[in-house]
């Protein structure tokens, strides 16, 4: 990539750190020259970000649904407990103002918790109106800000989703970026992870009761998964009475959806967790309960309008099907090719390669797309370079090129520009 | 995309929102007076308070809940409300993409790569502790070898905030060899800004000693850029009126270290840009396209996972161009090792199988497609981009 010198005026930027410095001229440059095109571009990214607008919304949502169950659950609770006190045959003073008082008391703890639930309602919609505003701020001027910025989103999104929440923490403070990320969404996704890896389904369980409806509607049967786990780790313990009892209670209401898992674990009451059969041995595999985790993200990421994988591994590989060309992987890669470095090739190996209708052509030197403006010239040895290039060689050496790549050396005058349609 | 009107859009959902969180209070208020008030009833009157009047004053506050239905009252709140809330994710799905993950492959992203690219870019942003603090949860086993490069690289860039051009010119005299291969002017450079400082700070002989001793070397080289430099000590005090008062602006030193940092991470072997930040570019540019594309292929019931590569081009900027692809105009195949780009006598380049075709296999004089020159196999060359 060419780095033209910083514009003037422009100090803030390179100083900390230079790479920034690199990318907002090329970002300017590039937008200088063709305005339309990257700013329709920009558009069209911007159309990728459902999930920044989304998330938010569900969790307010969430808010929302609770403080509203809780003034429903309540006030009822309230009104019926004084139809009691009425209904009763032969009230006492005392009794009655002992239940009265208690009511009193108990739609005043309501009113707390309704402003509390308020005003976190209020900062979640902030939290909305933050990232509408986030979007609309993007503009010429501080693009490449703005694309940093989005980076480091897209970063924070996936050390949440693998759980590295310290790292995660760090840079959205550090870049001053909270509002952006979804911290305390997933706050709520470690405790069920957490426990799930030490195999406790009991935060799962309630975390399923907690978005029953949702999850009913999405078909999930993440509940019925959990169950059959626990019914696993009774028969594991060899407790066979209790694990009949749980079978009963808590996996039969599935079995009009799902017979077939229902008899496949049920059967493994005839079994020992140190079975030899693998039909049933892989259900007693501690890999079970990594899967239980996989599945619980899959399920939460769901809900809150994720997508299910993280946003920088759906963005890398599109990045590296984009670049992908089979010269990537031979050893003169240029370095400037994140495709030139080992990890990235092991990541795009799985990966279609990139295709281009029309030739694209890289000066080896100048590392310039050759065109009209820029010509390709050919050396006597079919060797290819742009005019810019070869220009700038010839008035340094008396009209002498040599080729960087042969070292065949010959005269400016002997060149021939090729025609490329 | 018009944002504004999801912005109306939202700000309605949060109006309607904050109608209903204060309704509900009142609710729950007017409820808590009400007992209150039969409350207050009940302890005012006089002992004994007979069962009967006890009796018709709970009766009579149960008759009030009743007809007050707190619960009913805020019926059409809600429903209003509700309304809102549902109608707005689906604004935003019609707006926005609502699956970007169409056009994922899902293969095994090995994470344990992904976390190594991460760490280095962080280490590359000289963010060190962001690094060693990613390494550390994900447990990764292997140290991440570039770090101490950058570690070293942001040492020099520090000192260089300050001024202190040492460690600089540390790192610049053991790698002379390497930089001056690479036609870098660095040392000069250095030199310049060090010889300027003394030339704003220090006396006439400090800079014209410094000249001697550090400039001079680069007298027969650049000498135009020499005498410009040594004729500044004229006027050491009265730099105002030094016709090279531009050569003391601070973009000098910005400049400075943009370059030493693309000659440091060229010399340990990266580019200058984090790759990471390049690959993320190109995915957000490419993505749009590429999702178009996973549509329109399962649109066509065609296997989106089993292609080797995209049937369409996904258009990026020039700054992702590393590769000359020669793409054929007769064949529209792109050009390989097997299959290179020929030059014909009349400067148009064809492939060489199109050559062959057109040539019936080197057998007869061909007629070049773009122009009526006529050329035989043999008089195409080979050319290399
Ligand atoms: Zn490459
Ligand atoms: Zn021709």
């Amino acid at each position: 990539m060419e780095i033209d010198p910083l514009p003037n005026g422009s100090g803030s930027v390179g100083t900390t750190i230079p790479e920034a410095a690199a990318t907002t001229t090329a970002a300017t440059a590039a937008l200088k020259t063709t305005p339309s095109s990257k700013l329709s571009q920009l558009t069209e990214s911007l159309k990728l970000e459902h999930q920044l607008l989304r998330v938010p919304f569900e969790h307010y949502k969430k808010t929302i649904r609770a403080n509203h169950r809780a003034v429903e659950k309540e006030v009822s609770s309230v009104i019926s407990s004084v139809a009691d006190v009425a209904d009763c045959n032969e009230p006492s003073k005392e009794d009655a103002v002992l239940n009265l008082t208690s009511l009193v008391s108990r739609l005043q703890g309501l009113k707390r918790k309704l402003e509390e639930g308020s005003r976190t309602e209020n900062l979640q919609a902030q939290r909305c109106r933050a990232r509408l505003d986030h979007l609309e701020s993007v503009d010429a001027e501080n693009l490449s800000e703005w694309n940093n910025v989005r980076l480091k989103r897209i970063l924070v999104d996936y050390m949440l989703r693998m759980s590295y929440y310290d790292t995660a923490m760090k840079l959205a403070e550090s870049s001053n970026i909270q509002d952006l990320v979804d911290i305390d969404v997933f706050q709520e996704a470690k405790k069920v992870i957490d426990a799930l890896r030490n195999q406790e389904v009991g935060p799962a369980l309630a975390w399923c009761v907690d978005n029953k409806s949702r999850l009913k509607k999405s078909k999930s049967k993440f509940e019925f998964q959990l169950r059959l786990q626990e019914f696993i780790e009774l028969v594991r313990a060899e407790n066979h009475m209790r694990a009949i009892l749980y079978a009963r209670r808590h996996l039969a209401p599935w079995g009009a959806t799902h017979l077939k898992e229902l008899q496949r674990v049920m059967a493994t009451l005839a079994f020992r967790s140190n079975t030899g059969c693998a039909k049933y041995k892989v259900l007693f595999e501690p890999k079970q309960w990594d899967f239980l985790v996989d599945q619980f993200k899959q399920e939460f990421c769901r809900l809150y309008g994720m997508t299910l994988e993280p946003l920088l591994n759906i963005y890398l590989q599109a990045g590296l099907s984009a670049l992908k060309t089979p010269y990537c992987y031979e050893d003169d890669c240029t370095k400037e090719d994140p495709l030139s470095q080992d990890s990235f090739r092991k990541l795009a190996l799985p990966l279609p390669y990139s295709k281009q209708h029309h030739s694209k052509l890289v000066c080896y030197i100048t590392k310039e797309l050759m065109d009209t403006e820029n010509p390709p010239q050919v050396l006597p040895n079919g060797y290819v370079y742009s005019t810019k290039a070869l220009k700038e060689m010839a008035e340094k050496n008396n009209g002498t090129i040599t080729c960087p790549r042969t070292g065949l050396v010959c005269n400016y005058s002997e060149l021939v520009k090729a025609y490329i349609s | 995309m018009e944002l504004n009107t999801i912005k109306d859009a939202f700000d309605r959902v949060a109006k309607r929102q904050k109608l209903f969180s204060s309704k509900s209070q009142e609710v729950v208020d007017q409820v808590g007076h009400e007992i209150e008030q039969a409350l207050a009833k009940i302890q005012a009157s006089n002992d004994p308070l007979s069962p009967i009047d006890l009796k018709s004053i709970l009766t009579e506050l149960k008759l009030k809940l009743n007809t007050m239905d707190p619960l009913h009252q805020l019926e059409g709140l809600q429903k209003e409300r509700n309304i809102n809330l549902s109608k707005y994710p689906k604004l935003l799905e019609k707006s926005f993409n609502p699956d970007i993950s169409k056009a994922y492959r899902n293969v095994d992203f090995d994470f344990h790569i992904v976390n190594q690219i991460l760490a280095s870019h962080f280490y590359r942003q000289g963010l060190f502790d962001l690094g060693d603090c990613l390494i550390n949860e994900a447990g990764e086993p292997e140290a991440i070898a570039i770090r101490s490069h950058f570690l070293e690289m942001y040492q020099i860039l520090e000192a260089l905030k300050v001024k202190n051009l040492e460690p600089a010119l540390n790192w610049i005299t053991a790698n002379r060899e390497k930089l001056k291969q690479n036609g870098s002017t660095l040392e000069l450079k250095l030199h310049r800004l060090q010889f300027l400082e003394i030339i704003q700070k220090g006396t006439k002989g400090d800079a014209l000693s410094y000249a001697r001793t550090y400039l001079s070397p680069f007298a027969s080289l650049h000498m135009n850029e020499f005498q410009k430099l040594v004729v500044c000590i004229i006027w050491v005090g009265k730099l105002d009126s030094c016709p090279h008062a531009e050569l003391m602006a601070p973009a000098h030193w910005e400049e400075f270290t943009v370059e030493l940092t693309q000659h440091f991470c060229s010399l340990v072997g990266q580019s200058s840009p984090s790759p990471l930040s390049v690959a993320i570019a190109a995915g957000i540019e490419g993505l749009p396209t590429l999702l178009k594309l996973a549509n329109v292929m399962a649109a066509k019931k065609q296997e989106w996972l089993a292609i080797k590569q995209l049937p369409v081009p996904v258009e990026l900027g020039k700054e992702f161009q590393f590769h000359s692809i020669f793409v054929c105009p007769v064949s529209r195949d792109q050009c390989s090792e097997e299959n290179p780009p020929m030059l014909m006598p009349c400067l148009h380049v064809l492939c060489k199988q199109s050559i062959m075709k057109l040539s019936k296999s080197s057998s007869r004089i061909f007629k070049c497609p773009y122009c009526p020159t006529e050329a035989s196999a043999a008089q195409c060359r080979q050319l290399y981009f």
